[in-house]
């Protein structure tokens, strides 16, 4: 039962529509140095394979995810602990925090594979990934920001996407993933996170 | 990404790399989307909103009609359906818990969460004193629900007697439901369509069904209905009414959302040969659309037109007895944005259509192209008042008429 939580951030205030005006992105950076850092890194680009980073992330998007973790509505398994019982104030700080931050690559980012890559650009186009995430693929609001992710944290969402195992907030990506092969995957993966 | 550079992408992978050169086809989700769009459906908010963050003031409702907040910190809150003793049961989706909200003495309200981690719990039927709960293809009821608010017994699983498609059958799409008791006993819901328009099994999806409370004795009301998140029997005529969100990217203006009456069960409705009474650009097949049932309303491009009740209250004036109330959630697959309110759809002496009234607006910034909240379900209180949800901000608003 989760009352509790629910009268315990009445008190927060937000204006609407994703803004994240009232959220507290200092709060949120002395949380994330607590809970986050470990293993999303310091400066919110994580240097852990697997786990994606989250500078630049849109707010939006952080919430919307850690929420569905939360109410174990996504399925992973590493977050399950951090997650449990947070209260929606600390997740909307936290967003704001990782908002705050300058995106980037990983310090490790592997040399590029300059047919994969250009394999990967172009799946772009017929798969229309520009149209939620926006032409530059940075994404916005509930969309993620997927240029410069790490690759194998990429190819491992898409997969998930694909074959039923992740859900959003809605099956925008599912479908967009529908009858992908691996390799285009893993062609998307390799361009998408080498784009800057 | 310029048409060049495409170019040049598949023919490097054409030649470098041959295990790329089975481009796919056009996915059917993508048909008709074109590649340079943004339009993208709008980001939910499933955190908590404070009531001093409703928008109530900005209701606007005709003369004699006021707004309130009636429970609020229901991040998700959608469909509706009330218990014998007043409790407020409400559904969701993507936050995929069920809420029941009672009612303190002082008048405020006490929201508990009794279910929670179901995959989109939007369609709740309140049988007696059972609650059931349809989270896409999981059936589960509640028994003697309203007695054990604190401590919710496990549910009886009705799953496997309802076998309604997986969400792996849908591919995710229109998996979620809207469910209603219809005047014969029976459970009515939707079975919306696996795709955004294609072509489908039309005895598997784009269906209205009926069950038995048990869930034997499947039949089909209406095929060809897109995907009905909203339905309703008429009080006197018993006959079945239900909402339609029509498909995406066909344009700005076409096709219309529509209501459908259900005059006899198997009727065909048309999707996706047809939409809106017109053929579809590119599934019609040759169909001619006058041989499917047309609908009873167009409810507007695109708005999202989804809860519905016919109102059978005392409390508003005679002129609304047995008329349709409707929540339009409102558009994201439009440059502008469209509904975002509640309308009146008006029948006349022989149960057609009149025309379509709007009654609570506000929630649309034509100005800003911002919206404030997304009404999804209309439910008729015992004391004819009328509860919204707004599954936006979480809050549920009570609408009430005084002379």
């Amino acid at each position: 039962m989760r009352l509790r939580l629910l009268t315990a951030t009445a008190a927060l205030a937000v204006a609407f529509c994703g803004s994240t005006v009232a959220q507290d992105a200092a709060r949120g950076g002395s949380l994330a140095a607590e809970r986050c850092a470990a293993c999303h890194g310091d400066n919110g680009r994580s240097q852990m394979p697997e786990t994606p980073s989250l500078a630049g992330q849109h707010a939006s998007f952080v919430t919307l995810q850690m929420i569905l973790i939360r109410e174990g509505i996504r399925q992973v398994p590493a977050m399950a602990a951090v997650t449990e019982g947070m209260a929606d104030k600390d997740i909307e700080d936290l967003a704001a925090y990782f908002a705050s931050l300058p995106p980037g690559p990983p310090d490790d980012r592997p040399a590029r594979d300059a047919a994969l890559y250009a394999a990967g650009e172009a799946v772009i186009g017929p798969r229309r990934c520009g149209v939620c995430h926006l032409p530059a693929l940075t994404g916005r609001e509930q969309v993620p920001r997927i240029v410069g992710q790490r690759e194998e944290y990429l190819l491992r969402a898409m997969t998930e996407y694909r074959d039923g195992q992740r859900v959003g907030a809605d099956a925008q990506m599912n479908s967009a993933m529908v009858g992908i092969s691996n390799a285009e995957i893993a062609a998307l993966a390799h361009f998408l996170a080498q784009h800057d | 990404m310029t048409i060049r550079r495409l170019l040049a992408g598949v023919a490097i992978a054409l030649v470098a790399i041959p295990a790329y050169a089975q481009q796919p086809a056009v996915p059917g989700w993508a048909i008709g989307r074109p590649e340079g769009s943004t339009l993208a459906p709008h980001a939910p908010r499933l955190t908590v909103t404070p009531a001093d963050q409703l928008p109530v003031s900005s209701l606007r409702l005709p003369p004699g009609f006021r707004a309130e907040v009636y429970a609020h910190g229901i991040p998700g809150a959608r469909m509706m359906a009330e218990g014998p003793n007043g409790t407020i049961f409400a559904g969701s989706r993507a936050i995929g818990r069920v809420y029941a909200i009672s009612r303190n003495g002082d008048g405020t309200t006490r929201t508990r969460i009794i279910a929670q981690g179901l995959p989109q719990p939007n369609g709740l039927v309140m049988i007696g004193n059972n609650l059931y709960v349809f989270a896409v293809n999981r059936v589960l009821r509640y028994d003697n629900i309203e007695a054990n608010l604190d401590s919710v017994p496990a549910p009886v699983e009705l799953t496997q007697a309802f076998a309604l498609p997986t969400d792996a059958d849908h591919g995710g799409n229109h998996s979620w439901k809207f469910a209603a008791l219809g005047p014969d006993g029976r459970i009515y819901t939707n079975v919306g369509v696996n795709c955004n328009i294609c072509e489908t099994d039309r005895d598997k999806f784009a269906l209205l069904v009926s069950f038995n409370p048990d869930g034997s004795d499947r039949r089909i009301e209406a095929r060809g209905v897109r995907n009905s998140v909203g339905m309703a029997h008429h009080p006197a005529t018993r006959e079945l009414w239900a909402t339609n969100n029509a498909r995406d990217w066909a344009g700005n203006d076409w096709p219309d959302d529509t209501l459908h009456r259900v005059r006899r069960s198997g009727e065909d409705h048309g999707f996706p040969f047809c939409s809106a009474g017109r053929a579809d650009p590119q599934y019609n097949a040759s169909r001619d659309c006058s041989e499917f049932v047309q609908p009873a309303a167009l409810l507007g491009p695109h708005v999202a037109a989804l809860g519905m009740r016919f109102y059978t209250g005392t409390m508003f004036p005679e002129a609304y007895r047995n008329q349709i109330f409707i929540a339009r959630r409102g558009s994201w697959n439009r440059e502008r944005l469209s509904g975002y309110d509640v309308v009146v759809a008006h029948l006349d002496a022989q149960g057609n259509v009149s025309r379509i009234e709007e009654f609570m607006t506000g929630l649309r910034d034509d100005a800003n192209q911002r919206f404030l909240d997304r009404p999804v379900d209309v439910h008729v209180m015992r004391d004819g008042s009328l509860l919204v949800s707004g599954e936006q901000l979480g809050a549920i608003y009570r609408i009430s008429y005084q002379q």
